[in-house]
């Protein structure tokens, strides 16, 4: 374990995978909330065609791809606004659009091809110091937005209509919810990667789901489960030379199934109720 | 907050609204006395929601003028609790009904707040008005759809509202369950002074609570005392049957 632990890049691996960790962990609160799962597929396929974007017009592939993915954010928010088209709908068409384009533009660019697979499924041991501030600001910047608005972005969640009546800003709160998503998958892109990025935007929360009887309590396993996910999963990567974006999303799937036959056996977070209230 | 003294609670004057040159509201009229209890009813798509949006600030009308406690809508939040038809919760999402309650609060601590004792003081304490004390803790979805109401009800109450806008809020209630929750709104719209403005399909209820009756049906078909709006016999037009149906006993007797 200390030579695991005595290695510089795995030491930056454990930073900014424990950060994105919980920054995709709590996301993933308010992924299962509003059922945005679809979303965050959509969103993750899209930083395909940002980071090839990137590469034929010669800006960091990530830079692009930040960009190119809030964008198509907005582009789903807005048209969610709109009666035309469903957010489905939407995602469906820019989900194949953005992977072909992505595709498409890579193909033109064949040196680029090897470096196409830490995209698709991430490599966390491969972030460069330089790196790890940027990942850094981003998370806690992302954390920071998310425990400042926490209650008005569940009550948005849980009843848009409400929250606007009570004079919350529901449209802007749900596209910087749709903003830190998108920024979120292009800096998690080096932790999981594009396939598999969507992933640890539902598990923890479900895992949380699974075990916990307060939303206090789903927050802290769902945070628990992602950073265990992290640490145990760059553990197995570095012990049986396995790739590590995948070894993390396994870990954290595991988790999730042994959460579900655990059931609601361990009372996190409060303990369950008989009704005393009239029907 | 301050309004003019005479100043119904809600006014509604000329207003119409349309959608892609559709009419939703075609020049209503009618207020809403402060400490009244008006029931819109009317057939599905006949603006009863399109009139409560107007009045909630998140519609602006073509023409018309909208004013709440005297002052354009959309300006009041603290004062106007809203209670919809239900709220779906993903199955399994731990959120108690304590949970839903303080959301009521949310908008009176503002960003970077978390609540504190005696907003959680204050959410129990709706609760207690509702009926409701034993249930803080338990799981939103594992109440009854009559037991949900009235938490929805809670939370309005939770933002200290003086006006309670209620969009269909006992569809898919058993005629007990709503005839008690109509019971519940009375009662508190007499212990706490409230106003409340009603879209409801519940004629054979609302009608013994509600002072005033609207018929809806994009445009004002009738309105009055229950007993008023429900012997004008606009009731057959704006709920057209087919041929041969009659739409009660009494009608029923005369054939």
């Amino acid at each position: 374990m200390s030579d695991f632990l005595g290695y510089a890049f795995v030491q930056r691996a454990l930073v900014t995978g424990t950060l994105l960790g919980v920054t995709c962990a709590v996301l993933s609160f308010f992924v299962v909330l509003r059922r945005m799962a679809f979303v965050g597929v959509g969103l993750s396929h899209a930083a395909l065609g940002g980071v090839a974007l990137g590469v034929v017009l010669g800006v960091p592939p990530l830079l692009a791809a930040a960009v190119f993915t809030v964008f198509v954010a907005w582009v789903i928010g807005w048209i969610r606004g709109r009666r035309e088209v469903s957010e489905d709908t939407a995602i469906g068409v820019f989900f194949p659009t953005s992977m072909a384009l992505g595709v498409v533009l890579i193909s033109l660019s064949p040196a680029y091809r090897q470096d196409l697979m830490a995209y698709l499924f991430g490599n966390i041991l491969s972030v460069r110091s330089e790196e790890v501030l940027p990942i850094a600001g981003l998370c806690l910047t992302g954390l920071g937005l998310l425990g400042w608005y926490f209650k008005e972005l569940l009550f948005v969640g849980v009843d848009e209509e409400a929250a606007l009546a009570a004079g919350l800003p529901a449209g802007r709160l749900r596209f910087m919810l749709l903003t830190l998503l998108a920024v979120t998958i292009v800096a998690a892109l080096r932790l999981v990667g594009i396939v598999l990025v969507s992933a640890f935007l539902v598990i923890p929360a479900a895992t949380g789901q699974a075990l916990a009887r307060s939303l206090g309590g789903m927050l802290v396993v769902a945070v628990a489960s992602a950073v265990g996910s992290v640490l145990i999963g760059l553990w197995l990567s570095w012990s049986w030379d396995l790739p590590s974006g995948a070894a993390i999303v396994l870990v954290s799937a595991s988790g999730f199934f042994v959460a579900l036959t655990a059931g609601r056996r361990l009372p996190i977070g409060g303990r369950p109720q008989k009704s005393t209230g009239r029907r | 907050m301050i309004s003019e003294p005479t100043a119904p609670a809600v006014l509604l004057d000329d207003v119409t609204v349309s959608f892609d040159g559709r009419i939703a509201l075609d020049r209503v009229t009618f207020q809403v006395p402060a400490g009244g209890f008006v029931a819109m009813i009317g057939p599905n798509g006949a603006g009863k929601t399109t009139c409560l949006r107007v009045v909630l600030g998140l519609l602006n009308p073509q023409s018309g003028v909208v004013r709440v406690f005297g002052r354009p809508p959309g300006h009041l939040h603290g004062d106007v609790g809203y209670v919809p038809q239900r709220i779906v919760i993903p199955r399994g999402f731990p959120i108690s009904a304590l949970d839903v309650v303080l959301m009521g609060r949310t908008a009176l601590l503002g960003p970077g707040r978390r609540p504190r004792a005696v907003d959680r003081e204050a959410a129990r304490a709706a609760l207690r008005r509702v009926g409701l004390d034993g249930s803080a803790a338990r799981r939103f979805e594992e109440l009854s759809g009559g037991q949900q109401q009235r938490v929805l009800i809670a939370r309005a109450l939770c933002g200290r509202p003086r006006l309670l806008l209620l969009d269909e809020p006992t569809a898919g209630l058993d005629s007990g369950a709503r005839a008690r929750f109509y019971a519940l709104v009375c009662d508190l719209q007499h212990a706490e002074g409230l106003t409340l403005l009603c879209a409801t399909h519940d004629l054979d209820v609302v009608g013994d609570h509600a002072d005033t009756l609207v018929l809806l049906d994009h445009a004002v078909r009738a309105m009055g005392t229950p007993s008023e709006v429900l012997a004008s016999g606009a009731l057959e037009s704006a709920y057209p049957l087919p041929d041969g149906h009659v739409h009660s006993a009494a009608e029923r007797e005369t054939r």
